[in-house]
């Protein structure tokens, strides 16, 4: 298996999929900036709204319908559009004298729709104060809106989130690196425990090597999120709970290369190696049960559900991330084996 | 493992570079590529990354020939 | 000779050595006095509930690694050899084990016994408090006494102790911190049970563990 070629070429394939589908395919066109931000309730508004890979120009503005949204129920229609040109547009609205809300501001979403580009959501786009509360009388005022036949975008994008933008691309090649580590170092134990069942030095080198790229792609995936985050979440390190769970992974793995060259002797260090490797999986397991409950995570899929749900990866996203997954976990089995043939020679000549 | 720690630093260089990038002054032109340099920061990471790694690897099968040429 | 008496034997030889010569508990008891008095000299405005039980799982945590690096070395290797010909290798483990969950109830105890005098006694459910302490000296007992085995084995095991097991007790640790604090009464803690029972899960899940790959690691 390890000399033949079949599922290297295919992890490169995957790769070479991943990188032009996962950098050429454009994002779904969306809203970057709306101002003026805060408005008052009452007054005739004129919105500028900057658009993100849109063609308002083409769709022409009698296509062009836009909303101030605050709930399902209570939606704003707007009076006027003026585009300016492809990404650039003025929206009209005349915002009634009493808010549907308790409060005495709310905030609003600001949602475009033209056949062009499909629909566009910028939430929490505006703020809107009034000066006396009285949800009764806003009543029919804030009825004027109502999604009809919205109109999907023409073609495949990916989704456009306000704060990832074009960086929503990473899934494809900051996430897979934690998939694989996780499937390298799950092989590692399976051969560790073959060494313990067996005392077949062989095994050993496996599970050196696929220890150690495993341990690459921990600290690629730790300086790709680290990354990442700061254009994101606005730091390098947030204390978040999936960094942190890695930032234990690692600590484990390197504990494990410690303990190797603690050893002389060859037997034991395979031996007691192994034990401790089998020993850490184990203990790795309760992080995945009990850091996720501690706190809140900054990370997709947090609050006990399961990674990537809803929104924040589509079929379209998929068709990619999968194939990304599968590619950079073989590239990772591919690092391993070179590894591990320049073990097993440093083994065969110098080792005896 | 000198490989290893020289590329580690390279990836740091690398990394404030970007981030200096994107809080300078030009905030108009890096708006406009919507974040797509971190893409470009992440994927020139992982290039590093296994760079480094290659370069280690072939510093020790050249050595390990070196020896089993000397036996 | 069945497992459980040949247990029962080795704890009662752990105890007696250890009445003996009584280096360990006096070391120790010296260790936890003076390592309550360099915090308290540090903090001496006072300290939060919060930070009072972070700073006592901190403490605990070092004294545990004090207290449990010299099982498997104190007799030396020959001596170590005969008890696994006389007795069962893994009763010698499981005696080992309960050695120092006793010894580590009691250094926990006396921790929060010193800490409390000198600091206060932000303690306000004695029964969560002594729960916490008891699974934590369950779960510091297995792991380490397990990884002080393995590094009892290298060359310069002292040093390897701590790294070989902090980052395997973290999990532990996060727990314990979360029920502890649930017990002094700084926060209500909805889901205690359910940390109790994940607690109790990675303890007998870790000591389950430590007697299968026993066998692999005593013989040389």
């Amino acid at each position: 298996m390890i000399r033949q070629s079949w599922w290297k070429i295919l992890g490169v394939l995957l790769l070479v999929y991943t990188f032009i589908a996962g950098l050429m395919m454009p994002l779904k066109p969306g809203i970057i900036q709306v101002s003026p931000g805060s408005l008052h309730a009452g007054e005739a508004v004129e919105l500028v709204v900057r658009g993100y890979n849109s063609s308002y120009a083409k769709a022409g503005k009698e296509n062009m319908r836009a909303w101030l949204k605050m709930d399902d129920e209570n939606i704003l229609a707007a009076s006027k559009v003026q585009v300016l040109g492809n990404r650039d547009l003025k929206v009209f609205f005349n915002l009634p004298a009493y808010l549907p809300s308790k409060d005495s501001s709310g905030s609003f979403s600001l949602i475009l729709d033209h056949p062009a580009d499909g629909a566009a959501v910028l939430p929490n786009a505006v703020f809107i104060t009034q000066d006396s509360i009285d949800p009764a009388k806003a009543g029919s005022a804030w009825k004027s809106g109502r999604f009809e036949n919205l109109s999907e975008h023409p073609g495949k994008t990916f989704p456009f989130r306000n704060i990832l933008k074009e960086s929503i691309r990473n899934q494809y090649f900051h996430v897979p690196l934690w998939f694989a580590m996780m499937f390298l170092f799950l092989f590692s134990l399976i051969h560790s425990i073959k060494y313990l069942r067996k005392g077949d030095p062989d095994a050993d080198l496996r599970v050196v090597s696929l220890n150690q790229a495993g341990m690459i792609y921990g600290l690629l995936g730790v300086v790709t999120g680290a990354l990442w985050a700061k254009h994101t979440w606005g730091a390098y390190w947030s204390w978040d709970t999936k960094q942190n769970m890695t930032a234990i992974c690692l600590l484990i793995y390197a504990a494990y290369f410690v303990l190797r060259g603690a050893f002389q002797d060859d037997e034991r260090k395979a031996r007691l190696s192994a034990i401790y490797n089998i020993f850490a999986f184990a203990a790795m397991i309760p992080l995945l049960f009990v850091i996720p409950r501690m706190t809140d995570s900054l990370h997709p899929g947090a609050g006990g559900n399961p990674a990537f749900g809803g929104d924040d990866l589509d079929n379209t996203m998929r068709m990619v991330f999968y194939p990304a997954g599968v590619g950079w976990t073989l590239l990772g089995f591919w690092v391993a084996s070179i590894v591990y043939r320049i073990r097993a020679l440093e083994f065969k000549w110098l080792d005896r | 493992m000198i490989c290893n720690r020289v590329s580690l630093v390279l990836i740091l260089a690398l990394a404030s570079i970007v981030s200096a990038r994107a809080q300078g002054a030009d905030a108009d032109f890096l708006e406009s590529m919507g974040k797509m340099y971190v893409v470009l920061a992440v994927v020139l990471a992982i290039l590093f990354g296994i760079v480094a790694f290659l370069i280690y690897l072939d510093r020790k099968l050249t050595k390990l020939e070196n020896q089993i040429k000397e036996e | 000779m069945n497992f459980f008496a040949q247990v029962g034997i080795l704890l009662r030889k752990e105890l007696l050595l250890e009445w003996r010569n009584g280096y360990a508990i006096s070391g120790i008891l010296l260790y936890v006095l003076s390592t309550v008095f360099v915090v308290y000299v540090s903090f001496f405005q006072g300290v939060s509930p919060m930070v009072w039980n972070t700073l006592y799982w901190v403490m605990v945590l070092f004294a545990t690694t004090n207290a449990v690096v010299k099982s498997f070395v104190q007799e030396n290797g020959a001596r170590q050899l005969y008890y696994y010909q006389l007795a069962d290798p893994t009763a010698v483990l499981v005696a080992k084990i309960l050695y120092n969950i006793l010894l580590l109830f009691a250094l926990s105890v006396l921790t929060w016994l010193a800490f409390g005098f000198i600091t206060n006694n932000p303690v306000q459910h004695l029964e969560k408090f002594l729960l916490a302490i008891f699974l934590g000296s369950l779960g510091f007992s297995i792991l380490f006494t397990f990884v002080s085995a393995l590094s009892a084995k290298a060359d310069n095991n002292a040093a390897l102790l701590p790294v070989l097991s902090f980052p395997l007790v973290l999990p532990i640790i996060m727990t314990l911190v979360k029920i502890s604090v649930s017990a002094l009464g700084a926060i209500r803690d909805s889901s205690l049970g359910k940390d109790i029972g994940i607690l109790i899960g990675i303890d007998l899940g870790l000591f389950a563990l430590a007697l299968v790959l026993f066998p692999f690691l005593w013989r040389d």
